[in-house]
């Protein structure tokens, strides 16, 4: 036993030395990821008040004083805490990819699963996706998988109506 | 949640602090300010009450278990993770209790009193998370659910390889503390010391990698090796050699849903340990079970009508080592019913089983069961 204790002890100092990868770091790297660009900016894709910025975090891509895309930044509930994440939009709206930057508990973790995360990219303004039908289930991260997919057709509803205002 | 909006503040305005100096109003920094106050704790809970119903002898109404979840945030890496349980009104019991410590995205430490991660129920017993009144035979006979001792470990997930893996340091099932506890009828089950004054003479190694990379399928690999405790590791026959491996699956596909579980354990010195204590422990135990279910009700609808059927066929004599065979612990049963989902969260189940061992022409069991169960 004491010699196991040891051992996980050593496990720990070696692993403590890889830090937590910052959220902002995370989304500033996928951003460039999915754009192919090392340079970019982001500003408010509208005019907002503070509190509907707060909870509709918006975000204008813009490289070479071009808009390339949006970036969406999110936060919705697991079992006991909340999770983050991001979705980026290219200029058409279209999803190009969607990336959970911070889970906080361990149970639903899967969520995070590359290819789980794959089925919503690509699709439009006008998918709706639903659970168990055009949305995989993962057995053992129902409430995640429940509370990611209702965040993403929010997001689109949301920019559904914005682009029928013409805001953007 | 605060905190979360804090960490929002901090992130969005890094991006956007580029493009324009933004001012905090007083209620705005209050906002800030409150959600460094943040507690971090949060309740829930779950429970069942059933209703048993045999063919011969008298029913049984239990309040099986009631259970309430405490956890506690200290901060984004560290969390405190508890189970509270009564069990059958009267019993109380600690279910789980540890510390969790995110040492980057994809490990965290764990210590203190953990489940061990052996097929699917072990780790999601929630009444909500699977058909049937009462949990598979499987895993009640072979895993001795809700299997929990004292421990330290690992535990994470590579979303590249779509993997979640566990592995811990635990304490093991107790063979003897003066009296031989384990026995043939329910295996390691007489054994679990669930973390109560509990006895360590061996480390115990327990292993489990998930893998959910194919859509709407979960493929679990269990594997748990080392030795039962004993107070007197001098004492012949005090501790079994033990070695278990587990193999489960969980699929969803639309309306239907399925799920299969094999688990075979192999047993050492089970003829010292049966000579000195007159037990009949088998020195290999195992079996399998599989379920289907399909929701009768349109997907997207807020309830969820799940019709199952499973087979289980499960030997606790599936060898001996210098006893007979036992064949009433060779267990075919069959279990159908449904499980009626009112919302997420909250379930009626009806179930009728049929509970047949391999001994000749023996008379299968019947047994009507109902229950209540919540998780929140």
């Amino acid at each position: 036993m004491k010699k196991a204790t040891f051992l996980i002890l050593v496990y720990l100092l070696i692993n403590s030395s890889f830090a937590f990868t910052q959220i902002n770091k995370k989304a500033d790297k996928e951003i460039k990821k999915v754009f192919s660009i090392d340079n970019y900016q982001l500003e408010r894709a509208i005019n907002q008040n503070f509190e509907d910025f707060l909870s509709k975090r918006l975000l204008s891509i813009i490289s070479n004083n071009q808009k390339i895309g949006y970036a969406y930044l999110g936060t919705a509930p697991s079992q006991t805490k909340y999770f983050d994440y991001i979705v980026i939009f290219d200029d058409n709206l279209t999803i190009q990819s969607i990336k959970i930057l911070v889970y906080r508990e361990d149970y639903g973790g899967e969520i995070g699963s590359k290819r789980w995360l794959s089925q919503f990219i690509g699709k439009g303004l006008i998918e709706r996706f639903k659970y168990r039908k055009n949305i995989a289930a993962i057995s053992g991260a129902t409430i995640s998988v429940n509370s990611i997919t209702d965040a993403v057709n929010d997001i689109l509803s949301y920019l559904t109506s914005l682009k029928t205002q013409g805001v953007i | 949640m605060k905190k979360i909006i804090t960490l929002f503040l901090t992130l969005t305005f890094a991006f956007i602090s580029a493009q324009e100096s933004q001012q905090l109003n007083s209620y705005q920094q209050q906002f800030l300010n409150l959600s460094k106050l943040e507690s971090g704790l949060t309740i829930g809970g779950y429970g069942e009450v059933t209703y048993n119903d045999y063919d011969s002898g008298p029913s049984e109404l239990d309040v099986q278990r009631l259970v309430m979840l405490f956890a506690y945030k200290f901060d984004d890496r560290v969390s405190f993770i508890t189970e509270v349980e009564y069990e059958h009104v009267k019993e109380v019991y600690i279910e789980q209790a540890w510390l969790n410590y995110a040492l980057n995205d994809n490990t965290n430490l764990r210590a203190g009193l953990l489940l061990v991660p052996m097929g699917i129920v072990n780790e999601y017993h929630e009444p909500t998370t699977f058909n049937g009144v009462e949990r598979p035979t499987l895993d009640n006979k072979i895993v001795p659910t809700t299997w929990r001792e004292i421990g330290m470990g690992i535990s994470g997930r590579f979303d590249n390889l779509n993997m979640r893996y566990q592995a811990y340091i635990m304490n093991g099932p107790l063979s003897y503390n003066g009296a031989h506890k384990l026995k043939g009828t329910n295996g390691l089950r007489s054994g679990r010391q669930k973390g109560a004054e509990s006895v360590g003479s061996d480390a115990n190694l327990a292993t489990r990698l998930d893998y959910y990379g194919i859509l709407g399928l979960r493929v679990g690999l269990s594997y748990y090796t080392g030795k039962t405790q004993t107070i007197d590791t001098s004492l012949t026959g005090s501790q079994v050699g033990l070695n278990m491996f587990g193999l489960d699956a969980r699929y969803v596909k639309n309306n239907f849903s399925a799920r299969y579980q094999y688990i075979n354990a192999n047993l050492s010195d089970t003829s010292q340990y049966n000579n000195a204590s007159g037990k009949d422990l088998g020195s290999q135990m195992g079996g399998y079970y599989i379920e289907a279910a399909y929701n009768v009700l349109p997907i997207g609808a807020r309830q969820r009508l799940d019709l199952f059927l499973r087979y289980e066929d499960l030997d606790q004599h599936k060898a001996v080592d210098g006893i007979e065979k036992n064949l009433a612990f060779h267990r075919k049963e069959w279990t159908f019913g449904a499980s009626y989902h009112l919302s997420r969260g909250s379930v009626f189940k009806i179930d009728y089983q049929s509970k047949g061992t391999a001994v000749n022409n023996s008379d299968a069991k019947g047994q009507f069961n109902m229950g209540v169960g919540i998780f929140f």
